[in-house]
């Protein structure tokens, strides 16, 4: 009998207490808050700590101006820890109960796609800033009416890439390439991608051999003998932030950079400061600089950031920066917050920006951004550290894109 | 899969000696960062879990002392010490008090420190990812010994390895205290009835098996990446090289490291895709022929 | 006067499923909704793991995989084919049953330590087959694109509300059938090979034979779990299926109570709930997850439902 008056004491007792306060939260009356989720933990926080970082920037200057629509804003941060049953959590959490009107979602590709279906539900504008996953805005299937996004995309940074580099590859005589990414789902489709392009700008391309070590792996050891012993002229690889540089290191005790050319999208700030002796001479796209574009309010930024935060700027950086300032511009435009009514704005729109190709971005019908600017050049050991930056010809990214969306079926 | 590569690769002198040896670099680099859980386990027959945070720290430690004194052999020195401390005060204030107890709850406690020190890691270094890059001794070209490329650093660490796995081996079996702290795990009230003080023993132990953790992420340290959540990947590798070697034996861990190591070495090449996959089939293949592991006593 | 426990574990479930669902009658909270949708997935995880631990002494590190192959064939069917929601989900757990008993059928065999790492070792080969197979599952990125026609007996599951009620009685019928599979003379059978299992082979139990069905029910019942996540995320996350997921698991169960058969569950829910309100103000969720474990570990020593127990023994039972 006392077994019955325990076990239901505590389900109505536990019923009770759960529905005290934490969950419920009542928003300060005028404030207009802004819900971002990232990664704030683990050996890839960086992507959400420099997020973070920029969006505090944006909240300054916005407020200094007046907020929007009259209403300071003011964000709500939180860490999904890299588990999209989290990010999907987190989202419905910030609308629902914490009174977020606009989201910034600053999830990785997995997170983002989660987000996405909750997006879809509830009908909020949403800005995804860092999934580069070109599916996210491409597939209709996938697509969202009140969800767009500010970041690079894998497929321009293939086109982009491998125009430069058949480019190099003719001057320099490199026919034979290796191939050394991430083995996961980015990994393998951008590095598909890049492959598709460069054999078309360059037919005679060869491909000797592909190294595909696995994500956060610690030793590449058995992958660089591999990779030495295919004797390719030049690598490509797509390892980024900690990866690249143990694989710099690593690489480095094999002489691997003095056996062939290597080029890279990710040589970004963050491996600058960790790598001392980074080879000179590789082939690196510019996910952030602050000599490219050239220009005054560029360096602003890249100083500004430097000065609060006692790091450089990284792309995820630019691209939640450039997310505020198209949410600003829709705002004003829409003189509301509704999702379809944001939404109705942002589409089509172009803004002035430091981040763009000719100081303009434009977010595109199909709710991606372009001409965002996309530059290669070659490392330095020292500043800035990026050399002889060519820009990317938008024309015949957008060109070479619209046929990849018709191989996929999305259009 | 790669098949034809992989024949190719298999019928070439070349590429047998050269992947081989980087096998073998794997495997004693493999075998350097598991033989603290190997000896912790062997010993007390208790399962670290909370071996990566020593590996970890070890690195971040050594990280720093190179940034304050310059001298790489210090920052070794520096991150074995204080991983053997922090492994005094992780068996005294912790593990102590559930030894007893189902393995489960040794399993909360271990867990429980890797939570705390992910963040406190963070905390006081930072998110961002380090690197301490090559000591200057050490930034010399490869040597070509017998048609395979040997970096001299890795031939340091290979010889520190096999040093380790000597001392172990023969401590363990032949010396005196290696005696005593066997049969203690064994049986530590009799051991205690014989004079022993057994508290010290098992603090020693634990000392030594989270120095060894130490030791070896400080000297991965100059290849690898430091970040918060780094000991994750270390510790996956670090039991399945125990378990398929057999739980507590410094041979068999020896053995089974070095057998991963081929396995990535020639699976890169034949799946390049799949190489974990591959260790995972060979791990429940050897534990279904021999459950006990492959130098492990059968219970 | 002779007891029925079964009557009365039945009334006590339909009194608590009553309140459940009355709660967003009385009062709308998305975000206790939201828990409880989720706790309803991992309290049938819990549960069946302690199926496994707690009743038959068998260690599983890989029961996530389980969970993980329950939410990834129900989306799948879901998402591939034309089948109802409910046929969908009773295929799910059917396979996740036929991957249980065959995996069971390779491990059941081995002592607890070696037990423990081979049931690891194939949640990780799970896992990176996950992850690899990209055609099929989506690799890391999981399954996009949503579940459609997530409707079943006039209920539209998209509602959050209707997912809610989905949820609880789902998860309060699936308790109950892990309570009565406990209480039966099997779950007895399943404790005696816990407590000596030599002795238990003399009475003349075939021990492996025991252990297999356990594991296999044990898998089952995860996968309905996963089948719930599944809803909730309305796709599928190689995450599901990873082992720190099983930690969870593992953490749930030692966290309320080994020795309880609500002890996972309300080990879930504190692991929930702590996770939900502790993200909520500081990003060091694991600085205080990990002091919270370790007040439980070194101060109750047990479970909150077993340190109940110890702290008030029922009368003269």
């Amino acid at each position: 009998m006392s077994e019955l008056i325990t076990r239901r004491t505590m389900l109505t007792g536990g019923a009770a207490s759960l529905l005290a306060a934490p969950w419920v939260a009542r928003a300060q009356a005028n404030t207009l808050r802004i819900g971002m989720q990232s990664i704030l933990s683990g050996p890839i926080a960086l992507l959400g700590t420099s997020s973070r970082n920029a969006l505090l920037m944006e909240q300054d200057r916005i407020n200094a101006a007046g907020g929007f629509l009259g209403r300071p804003i003011e964000f709500v941060f939180r860490d999904s820890k890299g588990q999209p049953q989290e990010a999907a959590r987190l989202t419905r959490e910030l609308v629902n109960s914490t009174g977020c009107e606009l989201l910034i979602d600053a999830e990785a590709s997995s997170g983002a796609f989660a987000v996405q279906e909750v997006v879809r539900d509830l009908g909020v504008a949403c800005i995804h800033t860092n999934s580069e996953t070109s599916s996210l805005t491409a597939d209709p299937k996938i697509r969202v009416p009140t969800a767009f996004r500010v970041a690079r995309q894998g497929v321009h940074d293939a086109v982009a890439g491998s125009m430069y580099l058949s480019g190099y590859a003719d001057a320099k005589k490199l026919n034979k390439w290796a191939t050394c990414s991430p083995d996961y789902a980015y990994g393998r489709d951008t590095t598909a991608q890049y492959l598709q392009f460069f054999k078309q700008f360059k037919p005679d391309l060869e491909i000797t051999t592909e190294a595909w070590p696995k994500l956060g792996q610690p030793d590449f050891t058995e992958v660089i003998t591999k990779l030495i012993q295919a004797k390719p002229q030049a690598l490509f690889t797509l390892l980024y932030a900690g990866d690249l540089s143990a694989f710099v290191n690593q690489g480095n005790i094999y002489a691997l950079f003095s056996q062939m050319a290597v080029a890279t999208p990710n040589v970004d700030y963050p491996v600058l400061a960790a790598i001392k002796t980074l080879p000179p001479g590789i082939q690196s796209a510019t996910r952030y600089l602050e000599t490219f574009p050239d220009t005054p309010a560029n360096r602003e930024f890249g100083q500004a950031y430097l000065k609060r935060w006692n790091e450089r700027p990284t792309n995820w950086a630019w691209q939640n920066t450039v997310a505020m300032q198209f949410y600003e511009a829709a705002i004003k435009k829409a003189n509301s917050l509704d999702g379809k009514a944001v939404a109705a704005a942002l589409t089509g729109m172009k803004i002035n920006t430091p981040f763009g190709v000719d100081g303009t971005i434009t977010m595109r019908d199909d709710h991606t951004i372009i001409n965002y600017a996309i530059g290669w050049g070659q490392t330095t050991p020292k500043e800035p550290f990026i050399i002889d930056v060519k820009a990317a010809d938008w024309g015949k990214i957008i060109e070479l894109e619209t046929e990849w969306k018709k191989q996929q079926k999305y259009i | 899969m790669d098949l034809d590569a992989l024949g190719a690769c298999l019928t070439t002198p070349a590429c047998v000696v050269t992947q081989t040896t980087s096998g073998l670099i794997v495997g004693m680099l493999l075998f350097l960062v598991a033989a603290g859980v190997t000896l912790i386990f062997g010993v007390l027959k208790i399962v670290n879990f909370a071996h990566g945070t020593f590996y970890m720290l070890g690195g971040y430690v050594a990280y720093t002392a190179l940034g304050a004194t310059d001298s790489y052999a210090l920052a070794v020195l520096a991150a074995t010490l204080a991983m053997a401390l922090f492994g005094i005060l992780f068996e005294r204030a912790l593990i102590s008090r559930v030894y007893g107890s189902n393995v489960l709850m040794q399993l909360l406690v271990c867990y429980a420190v890797v939570l705390i020190f992910d963040d406190v890691v963070k905390i006081v270094w930072g998110p961002e990812f380090h690197a301490m890059g090559m000591p200057p001794a050490f930034q010399v070209p490869p040597l070509f010994i017998a048609g395979g490329v040997v970096p001299p650093f890795y031939a340091v660490l290979i010889g520190v390895a096999a040093l380790i796995a000597l001392v172990l081996g023969v401590g363990l079996s032949m010396t005196r205290l290696g005696k005593t702290v066997r049969a203690a795990a064994i049986n530590s009230q009799m051991v205690s009835a014989l004079g022993v003080n057994t508290t010290l023993l098992f603090a020693i132990v634990f000392a030594i098996g989270g120095g060894l953790a130490g030791l070896a992420g400080a000297l991965a340290a100059p290849v690898r990446s430091l970040s918060p959540g780094m000991g994750f990947s270390v510790l996956i590798e670090s039991f399945i090289v125990t378990v398929i070697g057999g739980m507590g034996s410094i041979a068999g861990a020896l053995v089974a490291a070095l057998v991963i190591g081929m396995v990535r070495g020639f699976g890169t090449i034949g799946f390049p895709q799949f190489t974990d996959g591959l260790i995972y089939i060979v791990m429940i293949a050897i534990l279904l022929l021999r459950p006990q592991g492959l130098f492990g006593r059968s219970s | 006067m002779k007891r029925h426990p079964a009557l009365r574990e039945a009334a006590i479930a339909a009194v608590a499923l009553i309140v459940v669902l009355m709660i967003p009658l009385l009062h709308r909270s998305p975000a206790f909704e939201d828990f409880v949708i989720r706790l309803s997935a991992m309290a049938l995880f819990a549960t069946s793991l302690n199926l496994l631990v707690g009743n038959t002494g068998m260690v599983s590190f890989g029961h996530g995989m389980f969970y993980g192959l329950g939410a990834y064939a129900f989306a799948l069917t879901m998402q591939m084919t034309e089948l109802s929601l409910p046929v969908a989900a009773v295929l799910a757990i059917a396979i996740t049953a036929f991957a249980a008993l065959c995996v069971g059928a390779i491990c059941v065999r081995l002592g607890t330590d070696y037990f423990a790492f081979i049931t690891l070792a194939f949640q990780m080969l799970f896992y990176s087959l996950i992850i690899s197979w990209q055609s099929l599952t989506g690799g890391d990125q999981g399954l996009r694109g949503g579940l459609p026609r997530r409707e079943i007996f006039g209920f539209e599951l998209s509602s959050q509300l209707h997912l809610y009620w989905f949820c609880a009685v789902v998860a309060v019928l699936g308790l109950l059938a892990l309570r009565h599979i406990s209480a039966s003379p099997f779950g007895q059978t399943l404790r005696m090979i816990r407590d000596n299992e030599n002795r238990t082979g003399f009475l003349g139990v075939v021990l492996w034979r025991a252990r297999l069905w356990a594991f296999t029910i044990a898998g089952a019942f995860a996968g309905l779990g996963g089948v719930l996540a599944a809803l909730f995320v309305s796709g599928a996350y190689p995450e599901l299926a990873d082992w720190p997921n099983s930690g969870q698991a593992i953490f749930a169960v030692m966290l309320g109570g080994i020795n309880s058969f609500l002890g996972p569950v309300l080990g879930a829910a504190i692991l929930l709930a702590l996770n939900d309100v502790v993200t909520r103000f500081t990003e060091y969720y694991g600085l205080v997850l990990g002091l919270v474990i370790l007040a439980f570990a070194l101060g109750l020593r047990r479970g909150v439902l077993d340190f109940l127990k110890f702290a008030w023994p029922r009368g003269t039972k």
